[in-house]
């Protein structure tokens, strides 16, 4: 299993140059960016690129820039980052949260905002809060550039709308308005280096700092083929003071619209049970958090 | 076809012909001579092949050496200086936070990497820096505590 | 206690320094000059018949300079206990699980050798798998080994006192089922070896293993090598735990391409190999009957365990044993029944690990006193304290106590734990729990029938005076072996820890039987200790020669010689002394003759300063049918309190808290006696949590990783608090015995009684999962 399958190399200087590339070369061809996925993918024997092209170098991918009042992150910046970065800890709290118990520090050294996103396995981190969060990603090719939500941008387990030639290149966030407040609660064996149980990114949005719920989104991961929202525990927190039985009743609904499967890390039982306790206790967090703002 | 890569590893520039899919563990085991970094998974699961690269700590089984062209390298072999161990490994000696020794130098560069970030690191966080390195021997207990000790904190 | 200035201290290991640069070489940092890689290759089948091996596409294939198939191993069997050979080096009739091996080649790369084992064609005829020990044994299934038609390998009956007839005569009686998963040792190096055949017919295999001795024996058998031919070294090692106590075929794999090209060959496992071939912690199916007086007085246990074996017998004739002996200690029991049963399976084959077949029928037992305790309305540690040996004791099946600090242990930790502030009056929610346990400082007997010694020792001094070489065959694997025998030498001897070199792992250096059974403090040990004893006698007995006093008149300590009756005039030897040392500017001064001159002067007189030492045990109890398993010439003890957190809604265990007392007779380095318990104690909490390889229906390990195979990580192992008591060991070398296994006896069960405290459920089934501990809990609302 340890040997890497042979491949060819490239490592374009530029964004264009790396488009150009993609656009010849197509489904043969695989970005590298962390490898903490396709690495371990490859010497599993998983996938077999004949190319793998790497773009952190590229200029612009690798930083932090404001964008309409909320934040563009280039995809190649690594998890590490998105915990160390002050504005990211203060605003963009949920996508820390999440950040800070990916993997180990080892893999959030290497892995990537964009990789993490682009590799879609239903159980990985950090997409559910960026749904939470309302992201978007921006995909660009030779013929130009498109904004795509990321509420759209998931098909399945390793299946997204990217197409073979095209390059994310940032995550757009908006600013939370304000008396908004989040939480990402995430189920494991161990207290490091694992996947999910089930997992559960709640951002809340109050009317006021003691007002009724204005907006509601619960993102279930590791229980469906790609992160969902849990819809109508959303819709039946609208518009309602923000109560422990509202909460309640709320983590109850969510844990009827998720279809998890037994697998290697839990029974589909018992995901549903966890997935009503840690809506409960994410809601209670945000709640909280988002009085405080 | 091979890649002509230039490797700054413990100070010293390396200028080396690698094939693409050659890791930066198999490089400074095989063609380096480095033979501290370990393997003990080869996927990133037990940080036996840590290493420091361009000032983070990264398992070294998972970066492709293409791709560390160019880049600043401490290894387990760059640690001390000639005779003299650093604090880390001091206190990693002193404190007996060594059984079998494979999981050492791995460690090692966590619990020094650390220190260089945060050099008054709580005994938590001690245990955050070092929860991507695994160890069947000792139970982490006397690690803890010789990264505390080279960390200057009072003994508890 | 006797106070000592090298031993019972907290000496820095020899090897730390050499571990902490990176300078220590691991067997798959070694590289020969032209050397070849080995690759083999494994069935994916779990049970089949082989038709047909076409390796003439991979032999033709550039690069390749070997390929080798049973037709060219042969067909001697080999094993771990003679009475259980059934292993070949390479499948010939049949597969016997997913991992078995079939054939290896050597090659000038791993890419080409590798390529080369894809491209060997096997025609097979599957067979039903047994995966499950039950559908082994049920009629009708097919024989996985011709001589087992009944797939049960090997079968104890055993009884001491009359279980039956003792039941009818207590006040309560009760009857608990636990099983635990197959496990693995997990260490953090994989297997490996570099097998060098030179032109003179010498094999020299370098490889990472717990018992060169072993292996060496089986290389010469399996091979045809004549005895003398075969050298077995064991470069550092990175960990071992038992699954690497035996040979394996990737060492038989690896000699045999080796004599066949005459290169050396190097071969290691990756790590999903590394969880196929196992030989590591079996599944128990436990069945437990314990009576009791209504005073607590434990009266008897019947015990029934079925265990499942994989395809291969490897440590699991003794395991069988130890699932049963190892409960007759550290309570008094007078009756006690055993019927094990160890059955082939198609799957990776199961063997030794860390105490042995002990640990899950310790857990089972001691989660069952505690309920019995419950029952009798007695506190845990107080019913255990009523019920515990003392030294002197016997147990049923004749293991002699010589000495048990059990008591000192569980009082240790019901101090240090604050057991009384908590036990009873902790939320919901957070709980208390305790456990004791025993081990054997070594087994009794060698795996094979023998009376050779089970350790022997060299001490060379250097002609120059300056150095102490102790030779020994025994394993430093990371337990610390090197470093307290080092401590024994120079405190037998006399000398400094430092003046002391000492070479190990070689089977060039002498006999010894390895690291497992927790046998080499003791047994190693004793016979260090007799080689330094003897060599300070023969330098004493020069001196004597040259000063005219009698020997009893002096000794050797701190590196210096001691003259018990006044001073004497030592300036004539030291006069001879400088005078060979002309043109050197520090000579020997001071009033105390050095041990460096005394050495040179006694190399002067003799040519040669050489001691040995060879240890066996005495006779050892027990006349009766599989008494050599579990007999040995001591035993460790422990006792543990652990804390533990339940999230009640969602089953998640955490461990807060540890506190263990161990027995270990007399500590040589106080340093790596905690580590050793710190590390049995890690462990014993993975076992318990997180810890169970998981196959599909085909018989597939689908965990063979570190991600999935989970041991704890940094954050997940509590501040855990040693206490070592030391009950001075009549038995042991300064009263030394052992503390490297007998450590993880109490942990999974201290952990399922606290779990039991804070949440109210029983769990009898490992790893306690969240999962686990949620459905207990909602069957308990019900």
């Amino acid at each position: 299993m340890h040997l890497l399958p042979g491949f060819e190399y490239y490592e374009p200087k530029e964004i264009s140059e790396a488009c150009k590339l993609l656009s010849e070369l197509k489904a043969s061809a695989k970005i590298i960016a962390g490898g903490t996925d396709i690495l371990v993918n490859m010497k599993k024997g998983l996938l077999i690129p004949r190319y793998l092209v790497g773009i952190s170098r590229v200029p612009g991918l690798n930083g932090i820039e404001p964008e309409n009042g909320g934040i563009s992150i280039g995809s190649h910046l690594i998890v590490a980052k998105l915990v160390e970065f002050e504005i990211i800890r203060k605003k963009y709290s949920l996508l820390s949260k999440a950040a800070a118990v990916l993997g180990s520090p080892l893999i959030r050294n290497r892995a990537t905002i964009g990789g993490n996103i682009i590799t879609a396995r239903p159980a990985a981190d950090l997409p559910s809060p960026l749904l939470a969060m309302g992201a978007r990603v921006k995909l660009k090719n030779k013929r130009g550039e498109r904004e795509v939500s990321l509420d759209a941008f998931f098909k399945g387990p390793g299946q997204t709308v990217i197409k073979p030639d095209e390059i994310m290149t940032k995550i757009v966030i908006d600013e939370a308005p304000p008396f908004t407040g989040g939480d990402y609660l995430k189920l494991m064996h161990r207290r490091s280096l694992e996947i999910a149980i089930v997992a559960v990114a709640t951002r809340i949005t109050l009317d006021g700092p003691n007002g009724l719920v204005k907006d509601a989104r619960i993102i279930l991961s590791a229980v469906a083929p790609r992160a969902i929202h849990a819809a109508s525990a959303e819709k039946a927190l609208i518009g309602e003071r923000p109560t422990v039985k509202l909460f309640e009743k709320a983590a109850a609904i969510a844990s009827t619209e998720c279809t998890p499967i037994d697998d290697i890390r839990g029974g589909a039982e018992y995901r549903c049970a966890m997935v009503e306790i840690l809506t409960k206790r994410t809601l209670t967090t945000a709640c909280k958090e988002a009085k405080g703002k | 076809m091979k890649k002509l890569i230039t490797l700054t590893i413990n100070k010293r520039s390396y200028e080396l012909a690698v094939a693409p899919n050659k890791t930066l563990a198999q490089v400074l085991r095989e063609e380096l001579n480095l033979p501290g970094t370990k393997i003990g998974c080869g996927i990133g699961d037990c940080g036996a092949c840590t290493v420091i690269l361009d000032g983070r700590t990264v398992n070294s089984c998972l970066v492709l050496a293409v791709q560390a062209n160019g880049s600043e390298i401490t290894t387990i072999e760059g640690v001390a200086e000639g005779q003299n161990l650093h604090p880390v490994q001091q206190a990693f000696v002193d404190h007996g936070a060594i059984q079998c020794g494979f999981c050492t130098p791995g460690m090692v560069l966590s619990a020094k990497n650390l220190l260089d970030r945060n050099p008054r690191p709580t005994e938590s966080q001690i245990r955050e820096a070092l929860s991507g390195n695994l160890c069947r021997c000792t139970g982490y207990q006397k690690i803890v505590e010789a990264v505390r000790a080279a960390s200057g904190a009072a003994k508890k | 206690m006797k106070k000592y200035s090298i031993i019972n201290t907290r000496l820095q290991r020899v090897d730390a320094r050499a571990k902490v640069t990176g300078d220590a070489r691991y067997t798959d940092d070694l590289s020969m000059p032209d050397m070849l890689y080995g690759a083999l290759l494994q069935s994916p089948l779990a049970h089949a018949r082989i038709e047909k091996i076409d390796t003439s596409k991979a032999k033709k294939l550039f690069g390749v300079s070997e390929v080798v198939t049973a037709e060219e191993a042969g067909l001697v069997k080999f094993g771990v206990s003679p009475a259980r050979y059934d292993e070949t080096i390479f499948c010939s009739d049949k597969v016997r699980y997913i991992g078995d091996e079939i054939a290896a080649v050597a090659a000038v790369d791993l890419e080409t050798a590798l390529e080369a084992i894809s491209m060997i064609k096997v025609d097979y005829e599957e067979l039903p798998p047994l995966l499950d020990a039950f559908d082994a044994i049920r009629e009708g299934a097919p024989a996985i080994h011709d001589d087992f038609p009944n797939n049960i390998g090997a079968e104890v009956h055993q009884e001491f006192g009359d279980v039956e007839e003792a039941f009818k005569t207590c006040d309560y009686v009760r009857t608990d089922k636990f099983i635990n998963k197959k496990q693995d040792g997990a260490f953090l190096e994989p297997q490996s070896c570099v097998a060098v055949y030179d032109f003179n017919g010498n094999l020299t295999l370098y490889t990472s293993t717990q018992s060169p001795h072993y292996v060496q024996r089986t290389l010469a058998m399996v091979l045809g090598l004549p005895i003398g031919k075969v050298r077995v070294i064991k470069p550092y090692v990175g960990g071992g735990f038992g699954p690497k106590a035996a040979a394996n075929t990737l060492e038989l794999a690896a000699c045999l391409l080796s004599i066949r090209t005459g290169r050396p060959v190097k071969m290691t496992f990756t790590r999903e190999q590394v969880f196929w071939h196992s030989r590591a912690r079996h599944q128990f199916f436990h069945e437990l009957t314990t009576g009791v007086k209504k005073d607590g007085t434990l009266v008897a246990l019947k015990n029934t365990c079925y265990l499942d074996g994989g395809a291969y017998s490897s440590f699991g004739i003794a395991t069988i044993y130890y699932a049963g002996s190892l409960l007759g200690a550290p309570y008094k029991l007078p009756n006690m029944k055993y019927d094990g049963y160890r059955i082939y399976t198609n799957k990776p084959a199961n063997g030794a690990q860390r105490g042995h077949g002990g640990v899950a029928a310790r857990a089972a037992w001691e989660q069952q006193l505690d309920i019995i305790a419950g029952e009798l309305g007695m506190d845990p540690v107080d019913f255990r304290l009523k019920n515990i040996m003392q030294k002197g004791d016997v147990t049923c099946n004749d293991f002699n106590m010589s000495s048990l600090g059990m008591k000192e242990c569980l009082e240790a930790v019901k101090n240090d734990s604050g057991w009384t502030k908590k036990k009873g009056k902790l939320p919901k929610g957070k709980g208390i729990g305790v456990a004791c346990g025993f081990f054997v400082s070594g087994a009794g007997f060698p795996i094979y029938r023998s009376e050779t010694f089970h350790a022997t020792a060299m001490i060379k001094v250097s002609e120059d005076g300056g150095t102490v070489n102790l030779y020994t065959a025994s394993a430093e694997i990371g337990q610390g072996s090197d470093t307290i025998l080092t401590q024994i030498a120079a405190e037998a001897l006399g000398v400094r820890y430092d003046d002391v070199r000492i070479s190990s792992g070689d089977t060039d250096f002498g006999i010894d039987l390895g690291a497992y059974s927790s046998r080499q403090t003791l047994m190693s040990g004793h016979a260090v200790k007799q080689a330094a004893e003897n060599v300070k006698q023969q330098i004493l007995e020069v001196l004597s020669g040259k000063l005219k006093i009698p020997i009893q008149d002096m000794d050797i300590k701190g590196g210096v010689i001691i003259f018990k009756k006044g001073k004497v005039d030592f300036s004539g030897l030291r006069a001879n002394y400088i005078k060979e040392h002309r043109g050197w500017t520090d000579p020997p001064a001071g009033d105390y003759l050095t041990f460096t001159e005394a050495a040179r002067i006694a190399y002067l007189e003799k040519g040669v300063v050489v001691g040995g030492g060879a240890y066996k045990p005495g006779e050892l109890g027990g006349k009766y049918k599989g008494a050599a398993v579990g007999t040995s010439p001591a035993y460790g003890c422990s006792a543990q309190v652990v804390e533990v957190t339940v999230d009640m809604e969602t089953g998640k265990v955490t461990v807060d808290n540890m506190t263990d007392a161990h027995d270990c007779g007399f500590a040589i380095n106080r340093t790596n006696v905690e580590g050793q318990m710190q590390g049995s104690l890690s462990m014993g909490l993975g076992e318990a949590l997180f810890e169970e390889i998981k196959f599909d229906n085909k018989g597939r390990v689908i965990n063979p990783t570190f991600g999935e195979y989970r041991i704890p990580t940094s954050l997940d192992m509590p501040n855990v608090k040693t206490i070592i008591i030391e009950s001075d060991e009549p038995n042991g070398p300064f009263g030394a015995k052992e503390v490297g296994e007998g450590a993880i006896m109490p942990t999974i069960p201290a952990i399922l009684n606290a779990i039991y405290d804070a949440a109210g459920v029983r769990i009898s089934e490992l790893p306690v999962t969240s999962e686990r501990v949620f459905m207990a809990l909602k069957k308990n609302k019900k």
